[in-house]
């Protein structure tokens, strides 16, 4: 429990940073959001619009007014863009992001772990050597790159999947099972070229953690207890891959959440990234703010989760 | 065994949802519905309370009319208007009042008439502080919008102005039992209302919206043109970038995308089953030297300049050709463009002459010219979010290099550079400007514009200043064709500002499509009247 709550006080401390500096970022940038781009528009009405979004008030009062209504109400305030609530705008954007952010870390985890027993079960074979240097290659490939060969190739040249959006036009017609398999048609495609950039590492991870294991007495024991290749690599190797693993999960949402911007735009994903980059192009501060906000607590969240879990399954770290 | 078996199940998913999709993409076209792309998400039906973009507008104009719309003509002389709610309209003699009389026919969405009080109920919103409207500034010159009767409205105006058409139609007509009952002052607060509370006078009604996703318009019932809209659906789908929207295009899950790049058009170009229109918009691109900085105080130096920088390879090579050199403010596409200005040609020998000739050596050997100790090695600025004015930067920066001139360009954030650029502390800068066909430049050129802002190269001459006011007083556009054309030879020759092209908007349609006729004023121009073959 007392890791709980520290880990939980440590979460809301970053928290509050992390507010804070991106409100001292984006208020301190040069430039008036509110500026007319048109020049017909006199400089007069962007006076009137600063008011109405209180922009006309010194900055400390600002910054205590929004970090008020943001703790208190979770009230993100307005977008200058649209007019709409942000907290509203980020709750119809945050699914789509979570869904796409699931299914790819399902892609990498099923597939890393499921390339890691390959190249674990042969090791130093020419299979094993394919693994481990297809791993790299994915890995160090830029997702908007694989995104766009994939589009081309899958959907528009082969036509295996929709090039873009997480549901065909007029997809509120569709009863529910049309529906989830038309948002699963939209899905597969970013959810694995997503989940290939970080699919690379766990195999690598795996693949060493299975080799490893191997060579412990647990390992010599499972085997001299006439088990299984199969039944030690995939019961008793992955067990004792696991917190590793885990950890790996912490590390890659960041990396996870920082791809689905990419992905979100290559693929037309209407989540959080694509509000995200219409806010960032369009001087749309509330929504910055708030979106860098939901970032860091899908982080933050993220390596807390990972945190309890490892300590549920390493009793070292408890007792720590 | 999970991983195992988790990785069946997902691979049969997926299978099912590629079979899924290959099925659905094969069933044959809906010929009464429409899908069209767009770059970005209508935020709200309120026209007021929006941005004051083209693209938003194109939508609202599908579901609420103006008075009057004005022409696509304006190639051919100054704008005329076509009825839009009004019946007819009739100036007093002495031009302060104007009456209009609505057509009889026109009614909302839910059966209601469209009056004379929506038109006021309007113009008391379009005007109030609360709502903030950006254009308000069209309905200064309107003192008072009068209901005569149900069908009869009479504008008053504190002076007769050229502009009093364009004043009066600037703004869609709102439903005022339908929205009145909202306080102006709760408008801003919460957009999404007026999704809620449609009703509408135009052709489509709101059927559907998914934020985020798609808008679903579906046709209304109670339009006064008969037998229009043809189609009955149109579904306007969201994605924020261009090479997605093309690959959406390509697919065939969406009909129509505008305001395609040149790199995206070259991909649709020779695409069977697709129809690319290249149609000119409004827009210009210029590079603004600032007269107050020492290499851009004389006219002689600027000349250089535009003789310096190749225009038609920046045209040829970014643009593939989808624009036009540019040559005047008043660009090639309106009425009042002076056909008889030749542009400054691309001549480096030229350029380096009139350099010399204004005063600038290499006397220190560093390939870098110099006056009065001064080296010409200035900043070259334009926004981070447009590539193609970046690219074009690295072409002048090229082009320059070659006369003994360093600019060093540097992408900074839009409104960090406007501001910039009107409070003129910049050296040079590309940006663009949208001219209406009022074709009234005096926010652009005019000395008064200086201080603050769009004069960006901080301009002054006083005949260009009698010029802009002798031709925004004329109640007759047409009579002032000839001071328009000497305000263009005299920028022409002055140079404050280098226009370096007019853009083309790309569009690409299925070729199956009919009756389609996007212009400068509307992507989605008689979207009414498009069917499929």
């Amino acid at each position: 429990m007392a890791l709980i709550l520290r880990r939980l006080l440590a979460a809301a401390t970053l928290f509050l940073i992390v507010l804070t500096l991106a409100f001292a970022v984006v208020a301190l940038a040069p430039g008036d959001p509110l500026a007319p781009s048109d020049p017909r528009i006199p400089p007069e009405q962007a006076e009137r619009l600063r008011a109405l979004y209180g922009l006309d008030q010194p900055l400390p009062a600002r910054y205590l007014r929004w970090l008020g209504a943001v703790v208190l109400r979770w009230d993100w305030g307005q977008s200058y863009r649209t007019g709409q609530p942000v907290a509203e705008l980020l709750f119809d954007a945050l699914p789509p992001t979570l869904l796409l952010a699931g299914a790819a870390l399902l892609a990498q985890y099923l597939l890393g772990i499921g390339l890691g027993l390959i190249a674990a079960s042969r090791p130093n074979s020419r299979l094993d050597l394919s693994v481990r240097v297809a791993s790299l290659v994915v890995y160090a490939l830029p997702t908007f790159w694989v995104g766009l060969m994939a589009i081309l190739v899958l959907a528009v040249g082969l036509g295996l999947a929709p090039a873009g959006g997480m549901t065909s036009a007029a997809a509120f017609e569709l009863g529910p099972a049309a529906a989830a398999l038309d948002v699963l048609a939209h899905l597969w495609l970013p959810a694995l070229v997503l989940g290939l950039s970080m699919a690379g590492d766990i195999a690598r991870y795996t693949r060493s953690s299975l080799i490893e294991f191997q060579a412990t007495e647990a390992g010599r024991a499972a085997r001299a207890r006439g088990l299984s290749e199969t039944r030690i690599l995939l019961v008793h190797g992955l067990a004792h891959a696991s917190p590793r693993l885990l950890q790996l999960a912490s590390v890659s949402a960041p990396l996870l959440l920082s791809g689905a911007v990419i992905a979100e735009v290559v693929f037309a994903w209407p989540g959080l990234g694509t509000a995200t980059l219409l806010a960032i192009q369009s001087g749309d501060i509330p929504v910055v703010l708030a979106a860098t906000a939901y970032g860091a607590v899908l982080v933050i969240a993220a390596s807390l989760a990972a945190d309890l879990l490892l300590s549920r399954l390493d009793p070292r770290i408890r007792a720590e | 065994m999970i991983p195992v078996v988790a990785m069946r199940l997902l691979a049969a998913a997926g299978l099912a949802a590629m079979l899924g999709w290959g099925c659905a993409s094969d069933t044959p076209r809906d010929t009464t519905r429409l899908t069209v792309g767009m770059r970005f998400e209508y935020p709200t039906p309120n026209e007021l309370i929006g941005l004051p973009t083209l693209s938003y507008s194109a939508i609202s104009n599908q579901f609420f009319l103006p008075l009057m719309a004005e022409r696509p003509d304006f190639r051919d002389g100054p704008p005329t208007w076509a009825p839009g709610l009004a019946a007819d309209w009739e100036f007093s003699e002495d031009r302060l009042r104007l009456t209009v009389r609505l057509r009889p026919d026109a009614v909302w969405s839910d059966g209601e008439p469209v009056t004379a009080e929506d038109v006021r109920f309007t113009w008391l919103a379009q005007t109030d502080a609360d709502i903030a409207w950006g254009y308000s500034f069209y309905k200064e010159s309107i003192a008072d919008v009068e209901v005569v009767d149900a069908a009869t409205v009479r504008f008053h105006f504190d002076a007769a102005g050229p502009t009093a058409l364009a004043d009066v139609s600037t703004g869609l007509i709102l439903p005022k039992h339908a929205w009145g009952e909202r306080p102006f002052a709760e408008w801003r607060s919460d957009p999404g209302w007026f999704f809620e509370n449609m009703v509408t006078s135009g052709p489509f009604l709101l059927e559907n919206r998914t934020p985020g996703r798609e808008l679903v318009l579906g046709r209304n019932p109670n339009y006064f043109e008969d037998g229009l809209p043809r189609l009955e659906r149109i579904i306007l789908r969201s994605a924020t970038d261009s090479a997605a929207l093309t690959n959406l295009l390509l697919t065939g899950e969406v009909d129509v995308v505008s305001g395609l790049g040149a790199t995206d058009a070259q991909r649709i170009r020779n695409r069977p089953g697709l129809r690319l229109i290249a149609y000119p918009n409004r827009q210009f691109t210029f590079v603004s030297w600032n007269t107050r900085k020492p290499w851009f105080q004389d006219v002689e130096t600027r000349r250089a300049l535009a003789m310096a920088i190749d225009r038609e390879a920046m045209v040829d090579t970014i643009w593939h050709g989808y624009a036009e050199v540019g040559n005047s403010p008043v660009i090639s596409s309106v009425w009042a463009h002076d056909a008889a200005l030749e542009p400054w040609p691309h001549d480096p020998t030229a350029a380096r002459d009139a350099l010399a000739a204004a005063g600038w050596t290499d006397g220190d050997g560093d390939g870098i010219l110099e006056r009065d100790g001064v080296p010409f090695r200035f900043e070259l600025a334009t926004f981070t979010s447009a590539p193609a004015r970046w690219d074009a930067m690295q072409m002048i920066q090229a082009d320059l290099r070659a006369v003994g001139i360093d600019a060093q360009p540097r992408r900074v954030e839009a409104n960090a550079l406007i501001q910039r650029m009107r409070d003129k502390d910049f050296d040079a800068a590309a940006s663009a400007f949208a001219i209406d066909t009022s074709l009234d430049l005096r926010y652009a050129f005019h000395s008064q514009s200086i201080p603050g802002g769009d004069n960006y190269a901080a301009y002054a001459n006083p005949e260009v200043d009698r010029l802009l006011d002798s031709f925004a007083t004329r109640l007759d556009p047409a009579a002032g064709l000839e001071d328009l054309h000497r305000l263009q030879r005299v920028l022409h020759d002055d140079q404050p500002m280098l226009v370096l092209w007019e853009p083309l908007t790309l569009a690409a349609f299925n070729e199956e499509l009919v009756s389609v006729a996007p212009n400068a004023l509307s992507p989605l121009a008689n979207l009414e009247e498009w069917a499929w073959r």
